[in-house]
């Protein structure tokens, strides 16, 4: 099993890198995952991954990516509540990669 | 009756004994194997009426290998004259057989003879494809060629008989005959005629165990011969209640 | 992933020279043993794999006419080496179809023939070995299961029932992909392949209620679980997850809205999808579907109509009423499921619906033939009805429709890439390669007519071409669905047709 090491604490990830216990979740899990891809977490980010984890949390899934650029232009206005907004924010995809910092598995199926 | 005699004879009848009984356990086999789920390849025919119709044209002129492109147009080529060749030739043969001979068949000869020519032609369309082509030459075993170089032979040693080396027809016949009525006569006094004959004796017992079982599955193959009507019928193979 | 690159498009399919181990070294990740365990397969490889392995061959050679007559009948003709998204983009020999099949026919004449016994590797018998092993991982992972060799094989050889059974096998033998069988083992304890529960399905209907009406200003429900009503949806669950999936999901809201039906979609079978297929796994099939089997009895629906999802609809409507079937309990008039597509026309065709076409004008619009509805299944009463029914509803809510070249769509059609299990990301090469032909069609037509948007019928194809698109130089918003068409440009309210 692969690891994902942070602050000299281990924490068991899969193949891609996904946590494999979501609430083993720190931020520092999340700083450490933005800093391998040479990603800088700004408020935008945090608040991406905060929003995640909280609907996780009620819904035991990631929401609909639509849900979550609601949020964003709830936030932010209009300008950054849309997907071309969230991928530039997470590039390899706003599912994947903000998921995957968020310490909450893939999404699987048709998508 | 010499020994050599004896023994073809005995061979011939071996060898047809091993055809019928391995063509036919390949059908018992097929028909006994279930198709649990219905995979016509569509569009599909939704009645059986359909589905004879579709497969007539699949049969008798390879209708699916007419959708590829330039390579399946000259393989359709070398393979529906050798087919066509192939029935005329054995149709011509029948000469051999029958005693006395239809007319019928005596009104064949003159296409059994050009088929004769032809069969070789296409022949080596066939067998020229497998290696001029990089993905052929990936895919061809050695059975391909042994099954093409086999029929090949077998025409042109019938080619020999025909126009070189003549023999004795009437001999010929009588070894036939007598082989059909079990009343097994001598052999024709003729080395070619021996390994014309004796090819078409392997031919006939690799063929129950080989991928010239073709000629009976591409009349079984579901994606062709099952009709596309889930909606109008519940189909249900006996192991998947 | 960035560094993946994509083919350049041209506009033209040509036929590459055959490399070997052109795609060696893409597979799947293979399942942990604890999820082997969940979906009911050994854990892991054991020691004694070969006789599982056989034993598993022999069972499926007596249980499917398909594998057998297919593995004898092959004349390795050819037709079908040059007919593969996955060999026209890579060259590798082993996606050749017949080359591919090669792999279990080799075995196949080890231990199931006379000659391959006698003449081993003279006749092309081949032992099982790890190395072996490794090749079927591989190459039976990098077919989509999409049949278009089989369409241009004399015999009808189809690949993909080869490479079901060679997945049942691996998946017997210990060796499982992790993306199928994680999406069958959610689909059977939560409901369907995301795992979303039925709270978060009922807030995400609610999410989208609320999109409509803001956009819209009417109503426009999203029911869920509703007992007496009169249709039962079932349709992929990424239509309640991802982009533009969801944009077809508010299509079929607003055509049921319109159409005055009472409507439901069940979280008990929150999935039209069936990975069950894709693993060639019959008791797994069986098992999912019966869930939306089950769903429409307990929910007293009249009939069942399935969401854009291709080979959702080969498994209701050629699988089903053998699986699960027959359904007595289900009006008279609907015993089988209808397709989306099928009842939205036949509104139209009523005028039930209106649609303003002119709400569309900003797209120039092509229609991509899911694999698994071309050539796997049907729509209406006759055969070839599936191509015409998606694009006769498409030329009735837009002005500017074209088909790509004919040699590429309908029973021809190239398969996106991503079919049949393959939607995964560690596949992500050989879907980027394997959408190939497709794009080069699509470059085609984009030239000719300014195509800008990409319908399509099938969760897979969407998913698949948001991501790829954006590799091949292409706005992923380009990627969208029949019933997004219909939304866009339904008229709601004006009831005057009914």
């Amino acid at each position: 099993m692969a690891t994902l090491d942070v602050e000299g604490k281990s924490y068991e990830v899969d193949e891609e890198g996904y946590l494999m216990d979501w609430q083993e979740w720190t931020e520092g899990v999340a700083g450490a995952m933005a800093k391998e891809d040479g990603l800088d977490l700004s408020a935008e980010h945090w608040n991406v991954i905060k929003f995640l984890r909280s609907y996780f949390e009620k819904y035991q899934i990631a929401p609909m990516i639509k849900i979550l650029t609601k949020e964003l232009a709830k936030e932010y206005g209009k300008e950054k509540g849309n997907t071309k907004y969230l991928y530039e924010l997470y590039p390899a995809g706003p599912a994947k990669q903000a998921c995957r910092y968020a310490g909450l598995p893939k999404p699987t199926g048709c998508v | 009756m010499n020994g050599l005699s004896t023994v073809i004879n005995l061979l011939a009848y071996v060898t047809a004994l091993v055809f019928v009984v391995g063509f036919l356990n390949k059908v018992i086999l097929y028909f006994k194997t279930p198709n649990p789920l219905l995979i016509p390849t569509t569009p599909a025919p939704t009645t059986t009426m359909g589905v004879v119709a579709r497969m007539i044209p699949e049969v008798l002129f390879f209708r699916s290998l007419l959708k590829g492109g330039t390579a399946e147009k000259v393989l359709w080529v070398g393979g529906w004259i050798f087919h066509v060749t192939f029935l005329l030739i054995v149709l011509r043969h029948l000469r051999f057989f029958t005693y006395p001979v239809p007319g019928i068949i005596m009104a064949f000869q003159g296409l059994g003879i050009l088929a004769g020519l032809l069969f070789p032609i296409a022949l080596l369309i066939l067998i020229v494809r497998r290696f001029t082509n990089d993905r052929m030459a990936v895919i061809t075993l050695f059975q391909d060629y042994f099954v093409l170089i086999l029929i090949i032979a077998i025409g042109l040693t019938g080619l020999l008989l025909k126009y070189y080396v003549r023999t004795n027809l009437v001999d010929v016949k009588a070894f036939i005959l007598g082989l059909l009525t079990f009343s097994p006569a001598q052999l024709p006094d003729s080395p070619i005629f021996l390994i014309h004959f004796g090819l078409v004796l392997v031919l006939l017992a690799y063929f129950p165990f080989s991928k010239l079982m073709h000629a009976w599955g591409i009349l079984v193959s579901p994606t062709r011969a099952q009709a596309d009507n889930p909606r109008e019928a519940r189909h249900v193979a006996p192991w998947a209640q | 992933m960035a560094d993946i690159k994509a083919p350049e498009l041209t506009g033209e399919i040509i036929t590459p020279k055959v490399t070997p181990g052109a795609s060696k070294g893409i597979m799947p990740f293979k399942a942990k043993p604890e999820l082997m365990e969940k979906v009911n397969f050994p854990a892991e490889k054991p020691s004694n794999w070969k006789e599982l392995f056989l034993k598993k061959m022999e069972e499926i050679l007596k249980k499917y006419r398909s594998v057998r007559v297919f593995l004898d009948e092959c004349v390795r003709c050819g037709a079908c080496t040059d007919k593969c998204h996955y060999f026209l983009s890579t060259g590798d020999p082993r996606n050749m179809p017949v080359h591919r099949q090669e792999l279990m026919r080799s075995v196949y004449r080890k231990y199931f023939t006379t000659g391959g016994k006698l003449l081993g590797n003279l006749a092309g018998a081949r032992e099982l070995s790890d190395e072996l092993l490794e090749e079927w991982l591989t190459y039976f992972y990098q077919c989509s299961e999409c049949r278009r060799c089989s369409v241009f094989c004399p015999y009808g050889i189809d690949t993909a029932e080869i490479t079901m059974a060679a997945r049942e096998i691996l998946d017997a033998t210990g060796i499982g992909s992790k993306y199928n069988l994680e999406i069958i083992n959610k689909a059977e304890t939560i409901g369907n392949n995301l795992g979303m529960p039925g709270p978060a399905l009922r807030n995400t209907l609610d999410f989208v209620e609320e999109e409509i009406e803001e956009k819209t200003g009417v109503p426009v429900k999203l029911p869920l679980d509703v007992e007496g009503a009169d249709i039962l949806l079932v349709t992929p669950s990424a239509d309640f997850f991802a982009e533009p999936h969801v944009l077809s999901l508010e299509g079929y809201a607003k055509v049921f809205h319109q159409a005055g039906v009472n409507w439901t979609i069940s979280s008990h079978a929150s999935e039209g999808g069936n990975f069950g297929m894709f693993i060639g796994n019959y008791d797994h099939m069986k098992t999912i579907n019966k869930r939306i089997w089950d769903a429409a009895r307990d929910l007293k629906v009249k009939r069942v109509i399935a969401g854009e999802c291709g080979h959702a609809w080969r498994v209701l409507y050629s699988f089903s009423n053998t699986l699960n079937g027959p359904f007595d309990f289900l009006d008279s008039q609907y015993r089988q499921p209808s397709h989306i597509c099928e009842y939205t026309l036949d509104l139209i065709k009523k005028g039930a619906i209106k649609l303003d076409k002119a709400a569309n004008d900003e797209f120039s619009v092509t229609f991509h033939d899911s694999c698994n509805v071309a050539r796997a299944s049907r729509m209406g009463e006759t055969p070839g009805d599936q191509m015409t029914i998606p694009r006769e509803i498409i030329n009735a809510c837009c002005n500017k429709f074209v088909d790509m070249a004919d040699d590429t769509i309908g029973e021809r059609t190239f398969c996106c890439g991503g079919g049949g299990g393959v939607l995964t990301d560690e596949m992500i090469d050989i879907r980027v390669k394997g959408a190939m032909p497709r794009m080069q069609a699509l470059k085609r037509v984009k030239d000719s007519h300014d195509v800008n948007f990409f319908a399509l019928i099938c969760a897979i194809c969407k998913a698949q071409f948001t991501k790829i698109f954006p590799i091949y130089g292409i706005e992923m918003e380009e990627v969208g669905g029949v019933h997004q068409l219909i939304s866009n440009s339904i008229q709601l309210g004006a009831k005057e047709g009914v």
